[in-house]
């Protein structure tokens, strides 16, 4: 069909039913999403401290968190853990799933493996790897236990490491995530385009390299935006496994945002970070999300 | 074929090592769970508990400190509970009847307020904190069960909004117009001729929201206190809790408690989950 | 007032123009069909009638009411679908009884139905079975079955036969033929099959661009189509277009037509008709078995063969008269082959002719 087609739809129930029953949640939506984050925007221009007030102060807040160092310890610190968690475990999730799409036996439990720390709480995770990677009890002392007495891992505690061990739970979590979808994509592909190309003499690296994953595009965007979504607001893993620490070395802006608006009173400065967080995200989200709207069409 | 047996042990061995890479933090987890503190400190991480006790277990469910009481999880992991099944229960429900809509009852501005939802799906909630901490409070469900289902309701919509949406437009209108011709209206269409077919994703729904809702920590540390808080705030200030001593065995299995109920459902139901998202989220 | 009428019908989604007005009307009982290459309206005109899309402007008639404010189900009509839309999670006694069942009628009576419909089809041994276990053929059965439940005024067919493999369409076809003579209802039927069209319609309505091009019987429209495209799109092989001068010779007027070895003059069956246009181009329509094989003297050209296609009882010969590649239909006993010359004889009783300029037949 040239246009999507609406049908004709007759009498009160056929054409305001529909409406009536989607106004709850786009009216739930529209004030407790959209309207929050205009009140939230208006809380950012205010000199709300330790509760809120709507005293207009301009700009002041963002001045103040341009200006603050350990604002931009936490932007700095979601680039190195965006950077290097979207990364290796795309890398890591292609590779097994390309692996597992080999007609693996055992396929279903190698699967299971992979995907259930996804099913984990990010707390979980972090009070594991926090166990793990104990400087004295932990990978640590096995090393020693081992033999390796010189060996040193005090990432934990090392103000300059601390955020890469968040990046190491990040990626144990979520990999398997990232195995899984595009697993599903690379089913989703056509037997007959892989034979053609073996008739065609190609080896089976080329065929993936040059035919299967440039048709995986949409799966690798939908991945890159939910890895993206999911660093950005990443704050739990950060309190679990390092609690911003030490000092604030491993902050985030989410842990940031958590500490100016709920636990040092500094609300205005809490909501212009949230306000900073939205416009990162939308700058990614809006294009992406635009273009599918097209497409979907 | 030489090289063909070579490549096909490399490939094994590669899945192997990631098996033992992924498994290992729960091996640990498990053996430390059922150690004594003795043996934690004269052991190493890998060495296989040589006393299984399960002293810590019944210690991190019924009297460890979570700051300055010492319940143990039991209350919190029942907070979770209590949340967990109105909050699934809800938001599915509302994400099934919208997406029925916006896919098959669409009127001039459902694509807006899909698009809308859709955007709602990537805001990052922090933004939503302070004004829903304020309003909570207005509306007397602050620091409540009520107040964090009501949070994980309206933050749950867009995603299992879009979950079923992508579903339905894959059910041919045809079908609906059939139905409509046999005199059947819009909630008779809804209850015998779409909903009987929405197992799949209503599997995949019911999965992933389970987890989002039981996992979640951000809603539950900023809306809830004492008395309502979830499992994942109650872990947590169990193992950032500072006493003289810290108990890793304790902490562990306090872990797996918290685990428990999302792996279990996983291990269940995966199957049906991976099969699911690979129709509704890879399609975006 | 007919069983169906449709006035004026219109349907645009913005500057794009689907249906530009569209006329129809049938009588109690008549079989019509609605066709025409994708994209021509015809589902859209279905759906109109159906009420499942709205007209832009225009009225649609069923019975003696205007319906584009009815609901499709107060409509009193049944339609057929294309995929046949069967409910998939009930199993086939289901899907019958569901708009019986949707309109209150007692469980009593949806059994006597359901065991009317089943036995009238011969698919009493699938009522109990769901949609995804049956097979094509026995689908389409059922969504037929599910139609007929109903006893409506007006049964709607949207290409219902267009998933069926070659010979079960043949055999669904003769069946619903069957159905209509037995149950007298009428019946809307879109296909883009010209044969299906031919062989199932009382009433043709040919339709291109969103416009009716001809409406009529299938006779009317095979032999007197009202222009190029009709006469192009009903018949297989499709009509032959020699493009030829109308001219006048010893008094009587006809067409000079020549082929690869052979030229001559051929007189119009009643020429004065043609009176005004001599001297003017004209496109003579040929239909493959109006050029036979030449038994006796009369008026006939020598013409290389080129190819040949036997289908069995007939086989056809392609060769050009006038620069064109023409089929004509022959007996095969008759065929030679590639390279020999066969002598055609036109029957320009039935040939028709058309303006190369608006397309339209010549009268």
């Amino acid at each position: 069909m040239i246009q999507s087609t609406r049908p004709a739809q007759y009498g009160f129930a056929e054409r305001w039913l529909p409406r009536l029953v989607l106004a709850p949640s786009f009216l739930l939506s529209l004030v407790f999403i959209y309207g929050f984050v205009a009140w939230n925007g208006y809380l950012s221009f205010t000199s709300s401290s330790l509760l809120p007030n709507y005293h207009w102060v301009g700009l002041h807040q963002y001045e103040r968190l341009f200006a603050n160092e350990r604002w931009w310890v936490a932007v700095e610190n979601l680039f190195k853990f965006g950077i290097l968690f979207i990364g290796v475990s795309m890398l890591v999730g292609i590779l097994l799933a390309i692996l597992l799409d080999q007609k693996i036996r055992q396929e279903g439990a190698l699967r299971t493996i992979y995907l259930y720390p996804m099913a984990l709480s990010f707390i979980v995770t972090g009070t594991a790897w926090k166990w793990m990677l104990n400087p004295g009890l932990g990978l640590e002392k096995m090393m020693h236990d081992w033999g390796w007495t010189s060996f040193q891992f005090d990432w934990l505690v090392n103000p300059d490491m601390s955020i890469y061990t968040v990046v190491i739970a990040g990626i144990w979590q979520s990999s398997g995530f990232v195995m899984a979808l595009f697993l599903a994509g690379l089913r989703g592909i056509d037997d007959s385009i892989i034979k053609a190309a073996q008739i065609d003499g190609a080896t089976l690296p080329r065929i993936y390299w040059k035919i299967i994953l440039p048709a995986m595009r949409p799966v690798f965007f939908s991945t890159l935006m939910i890895l993206a979504h999911i660093a950005i607001k990443s704050f739990d893993l950060v309190v679990a496994l390092t609690g911003g620490g030490p000092g604030f070395s491993s902050d985030l802006p989410a842990t940031y945002m958590y500490a100016m608006a709920f636990t040092r009173g500094e609300m205005g400065l809490g909501s212009a970070s949230a306000m900073m967080m939205l416009l990162t995200v939308s700058a990614v989200i809006v294009p992406y999300l635009y273009s599918e709207l097209r497409r979907g069409r | 074929m030489q090289s063909n047996k070579l490549s096909r042990f490399i490939v094994y061995a590669v899945l192997i090592y990631f098996a033992v890479y992924y498994l290992l933090p729960l091996y640990v987890m498990l053996t430390t769970s059922v150690k004594t503190m003795d043996e934690i400190r004269g052991g190493n991480l890998l060495s296989f508990p040589m006393h299984i006790t399960f002293a810590a277990w019944s210690k991190a469910w019924g009297s460890a400190c979570t700051g300055v009481e010492c319940t143990g999880l039991a209350p919190f992991f029942w907070n979770s509970v209590r949340m967990v099944i109105p909050a699934v229960a809800i938001s599915t429900t509302l994400g099934a009847i919208n997406g029925y809509i916006l896919s098959k009852w669409k009127f001039p501005g459902s694509e807006l307020v899909f698009a809308l939802l859709m955007y709602g799906l990537y805001i990052p909630f922090q933004v939503l904190l302070l004004p829903m901490a304020t309003t909570e409070g207005w509306l007397g469900i602050a620091s409540s069960t009520t107040g964090l289902v009501f949070v994980h309701v309206v933050c749950g919509i867009a995603s299992t909004t879009l979950f079923f949406r992508n579903f339905y437009v894959g059910i041919p209108d045809e079908l609906i117009n059939a139905a409509r011709l046999d005199g059947a209206g819009f909630w008779r269409i809804f209850w015998r001729i779409v909903l009987p077919m929405s197992i799949p994703i209503l599997m995949v729904t019911l999965i992933w929201q389970f987890t989002q809702i039981w996992n979640d920590f951000l809603f539950g540390l900023v809306f809830s206190a004492g008395g309502s808080q979830p499992i994942t705030v109650g872990l947590n200030n169990l193992a950032n809790t500072s006493t003289t001593v810290k108990e890793y065995n304790v902490d562990m299995a306090a872990a797996i408690i918290a685990a428990l109920p999302t792996i279990f459902v996983y291990v269940a139901a995966g199957k049906y989950f991976v099969r699911g998202l690979a129709a509704g989220a890879v399609k975006g | 007032m007919g069983a169906l009428a449709i006035k004026n019908v219109t349907k645009s989604f913005g500057d794009t123009h689907i249906l530009k007005g569209i006329d129809i009307e049938i009588d109690d009982g008549q079989f019509l069909i609605l066709v025409g290459p994708s994209g021509c309206g015809k589902s859209t005109l279905m759906n109109i009638i159906a009420g499942l899309e709205s007209p832009t402007s225009g009225e649609v008639h069923i019975g003696d009411r205007i319906v584009n404010d009815v609901a499709p189900k107060d409509r009193d009509i049944a339609m057929v679908f294309q995929s046949y839309a069967l409910y998939p999670t009930m199993n086939v006694r289901q899907n019958i009884a569901f708009g019986l069942e949707t309109r209150g009628v007692p469980k009593k009576e949806q059994e006597e139905v359901i065991n009317r419909v089943a036995k009238m089809l011969q698919m009493d041994h699938l009522l109990d079975r769901k949609p995804g276990q049956l097979s094509g053929g026995q689908r389409q059965r059922v969504a037929m079955g599910r139609a007929l439940a109903r006893d409506p005024i007006l049964f709607l067919f949207d290409e219902p036969l267009s998933n069926l493999d070659a010979k079960l369409r043949v055999e669904m076809r003769t069946e619903i033929k069957q159905l209509h003579h037995r149950l007298k209802t009428t019946i809307v039927y879109v296909t883009h099959d010209q044969i299906e069209a031919m062989t199932l319609g009382d009433r043709i309505a040919v339709m291109k661009d969103g416009v009716i091009q001809q409406f009529g019987s299938p006779q009317d429209i095979y032999e007197r189509p009202s222009n190029m495209f009709v006469a192009s799109f009903i018949g297989s092989p499709s009509m032959n277009f020699i493009e030829c001068h109308l001219a006048e010779q010893n008094g009587q007027i006809g067409v000079s037509l020549t082929s690869e070895s052979d030229a001559r003059f051929v007189p119009l069956k009643d020429g004065a008709k043609f009176a005004k246009r001599v001297g003017q181009e004209v496109v003579m329509g040929v239909r493959p078995e109006q050029l036979d094989v030449a038994h006796g003297d009369e008026m006939a050209l020598g013409c290389k063969v080129m190819l040949t296609e036997p289908t069995g009882p007939d086989t056809m010969i392609f060769t050009r008269i006038n620069g064109k590649d023409v089929t004509a239909r022959v007996h095969p006993r008759d065929a030679k082959g590639p390279g020999e010359v066969m002598r055609l004889a036109l029957d320009m009783g039935k040939v028709v002719f058309f303006d190369p300029k608006t397309q339209l037949r010549i009268d």
